[in-house]
């Protein structure tokens, strides 16, 4: 077997060589018993196949989280062949660390000294060949954006699989005690000796730095940068976006007319024409709005702006008890909550990771600042509309608080927090071409699973509210939501707007749909969900009708219970995959649902004094 | 002196790091151990604290940096 552990510290640019040495040919699961994910791979090289096993990201190997240990216990275990330790060569002491922590395994490896373009940039000079005759092993120089350099890695990867290398020499302790911290950079001292040049020069901040870091001026600048990020994401997908939309009524009609000429059950047509081209333009927009923001903000982070924004935030976001970096995945989530869950990728450990999901989940997202408003305006005058969306962004930080409070102590302990820290690295030029495929492969990804969750999620609903007359009293929906009213009273919600409240669970963009098939009900439930931007309705007959039949309290009580609600079916499917714990993902919808319910019963309630 | 209470600009040393192994390991990975020279490049209130420390510009805790004992060099 020809087996590489990737190692080294989380902005060592490790997932970068991985996704370039592997591409699409990776596997995505757990480690045993975990839910830190894990990363494997293969690449053909000289006719040979390899196997890449992308290690968790962490600092160390002392044991500080479940990252470390899998990491530990995994090169322990002797199952890699060979262990690619990646240090950063613009900070080449302080990444050398993860080097000499790994040292005491005694393991054949290689070493990558990776940025040597920002190394270069900053004007350091590094003698790789000495760095090898002190470590024993050989040493790479390398830049992992650059796809020039790997048919070199590729080489030395087949090279030392065959006579593999061991450290020449260990940190040890000068008093025969355990191995210090400082024994193990006394250890780097040694080895970097003549290497580079350690210049103890005073550190002077970029003009742009010293903007980006002053206390109100640097906010200002970031939420200016995460503007622009947006922008362009917009531009960048609006021409999928459009693409996907002409599909449903392209699709459609020619589908239903060839499957009635064959005279197949009404079922199977309405499961053919309707579902299927459907789920391939939800599956297209979301894929296209994920590669729009996962370019715009993966360009953010690869200059290092990125990590200058999160420290602007991490004094406000630790109160949460996130860090920093949970800034970017919680704005993006005002876009589109999909885009935030795997914008959370960047935090450092799974704990973290998965509380910042249950954080963005509150953000609404685009399409119920589209969808809201609209409702509110039917019941409200534009001034309480204003209000209404006021009222949504402040139980959105009222919520963000519960969700951090209730899910915080279990997911990011006090002790985990202590040292909690990033670097910021020096601002730096972007590689597109890098960019540009990270972006594809987690678009192409969601399109994938936007295809399967969305397909079943629609056969489900399908099945719910298809009614073979086409009227509404004869479907699934109607009979149980008439049922469960008396329960969704409580709540404030009647039969009809708990459906509304169900379908936005399903998509925030169907709700008026939704809401217009049943109040007026011109077209069927069915039609509305699915072709949620194509449906025609007639805005004053389904003002008219609301307004008859739902009370202004009721009204407010839904708004609210519906962006409080869950987010979409594929944000859900989004963070089980990033999180791998259904126990966590059914555990957080859950509190948002009942939580949702509840909020709507306290706002109904106290809005019906007043109104 | 506590770390938090250098003014942006101080080039100090490390001199003791208080906490439990967890909190040393993790400070021991990002470069900060006992000894180690740096310079505090911006210090603002309610902002985690910026520092120049073995080539790597690092914003840390401002609670952490209460933990870190530092002398500033003559």
């Amino acid at each position: 077997m020809n087996r590489i552990a990737l190692l080294g510290q989380p902005n060592s640019g490790k997932s970068t060589v991985f996704n370039q040495l592997t591409g699409s040919r990776q596997h995505v699961g757990n480690w045993p018993g975990k839910t830190v994910e894990k990363k494997d791979g293969t690449y053909t090289w000289n006719g040979q196949t390899y196997t890449v096993t992308d290690l968790p990201g962490s600092y160390g190997l002392s044991g500080n989280s479940d990252e470390e240990v899998i990491t530990e216990n995994y090169i322990k275990s002797g199952e890699a062949d060979l262990v690619c330790v990646l240090v950063d060569a613009s900070q080449l002491q302080r990444s050398m660390y993860m080097l000499a922590e790994f040292a005491e395994l005694d393991t054949p490896a290689v070493l990558l000294l990776n940025m040597m373009d920002v190394a270069k940039m900053q004007n350091k000079e590094i003698n790789a060949e000495l760095l090898q005759e002190h470590l024993g092993i050989p040493v790479l120089p390398f830049t992992a954006a650059e796809n020039k350099d790997y048919d070199a890695l590729k080489t030395l990867f087949e090279k030392e699989l065959a006579s593999p290398h061991k450290l020449a020499s260990v940190p040890v302790s000068a008093d025969g005690a355990e191995v210090s911290a400082q024994d193990k950079y006394d250890w780097i001292d040694r080895m970097l000796a003549g290497v580079s040049e350690q210049r103890n020069t005073v550190y002077v901040m970029s003009k742009l730095d010293q903007k980006m870091t002053r206390p109100v001026l640097g906010k200002l600048i970031s939420l200016g940068f995460v503007l622009l990020a947006f922008i362009a994401a917009f531009i960048i997908c609006m021409p999928f976006m459009l693409i996907g939309s002409m599909i449903p009524p392209l699709l459609n009609p020619p589908i239903a007319n060839f499957l009635n000429s064959l005279h197949v059950h009404p079922w199977a047509v309405s499961v053919f024409s309707l579902i299927i081209p459907n789920t391939l333009y939800f599956s297209i927009s979301m894929e296209a709005f994920v590669f729009g923001v996962s370019t715009a903000f993966g360009y953010l982070e690869e200059i290092g702006m990125l990590a200058r924004i999160a420290y602007q935030f991490d004094g406000i976001l630790s109160k949460l008890g996130l860090q920093g970096k949970a800034v970017a995945p919680i704005l993006m989530g005002f876009g589109c909550t999909i885009g935030g869950t795997t914008g959370t990728r960047v935090m450092d450990n799974w704990g973290q990771k998965m509380l910042a999901m249950a954080v963005v989940w509150a953000v609404p997202c685009g399409s119920i600042w589209a969808v809201m408003p609209v409702i509110s305006g039917m019941f409200f005058p534009a001034w309480g509309t204003v209000l209404v969306c006021l009222g949504i962004l402040l139980y959105m930080l009222v919520m963000m608080w519960i969700v951090a409070k209730v899910f915080g102590p279990k997911l990011s302990p006090e002790s985990a927090r202590a040292g909690m820290v990033m670097e910021l690295p020096p601002v730096h030029k972007a590689h597109w071409g890098h960019i540009l495929k990270e972006a594809l492969y987690k678009a192409w990804d969601i399109f994938n699973r936007a295809l399967r969750t969305v397909s079943l999620i629609s056969l489900i609903f399908w099945a719910l509210s298809y009614s073979s007359s086409g009227a509404l009293e004869a479907s699934l929906l109607y009979r149980i939501g008439t049922a469960i009213e008396p329960v969704t009273k409580i709540f404030g919600l009647g039969w009809r707007t708990f459906m509304g409240f169900l379908s936005s669970a399903f998509a925030k963009e169907a709700v008026l749909g939704v809401l217009n098939a049943i109040f007026v009900g011109q077209s069927s439930v069915l039609d509305a969900t699915f072709n949620a931007k194509t449906v025609t309705m007639d805005a004053a007959a389904l003002t008219g009708m609301m307004l008859q039949n739902v009370s202004k309290a009721e009204a407010l009580a839904f708004i609210f219970a519906c962006t409080f609600n869950v987010p979409c079916v594929m944000a859900l499917s989004t963070t089980y995959r990033e999180s791998h714990s259904l126990k966590w993902t059914a555990r957080v919808a859950g509190f948002y649902i009942g939580g949702a319910l509840i909020l709507s019963g306290i706002v109904y309630h106290i809005a019906s004094l007043f109104m | 002196m506590k770390l938090n209470e250098l003014a942006a600009g101080t080039n100090a040393r490390v001199k003791t790091l208080q906490g439990d192994a967890h909190f040393l390991n993790r400070t021991a990975s990002i470069g900060l151990t006992e000894g180690v020279p740096f310079q505090v490049v911006r210090n603002d209130r309610n902002m985690p604290m910026l520092l120049y420390v073995r080539e790597t510009l690092l914003a840390l805790n401002r609670a952490d940096c209460e933990r870190i004992e530092a002398e500033v060099k003559a």
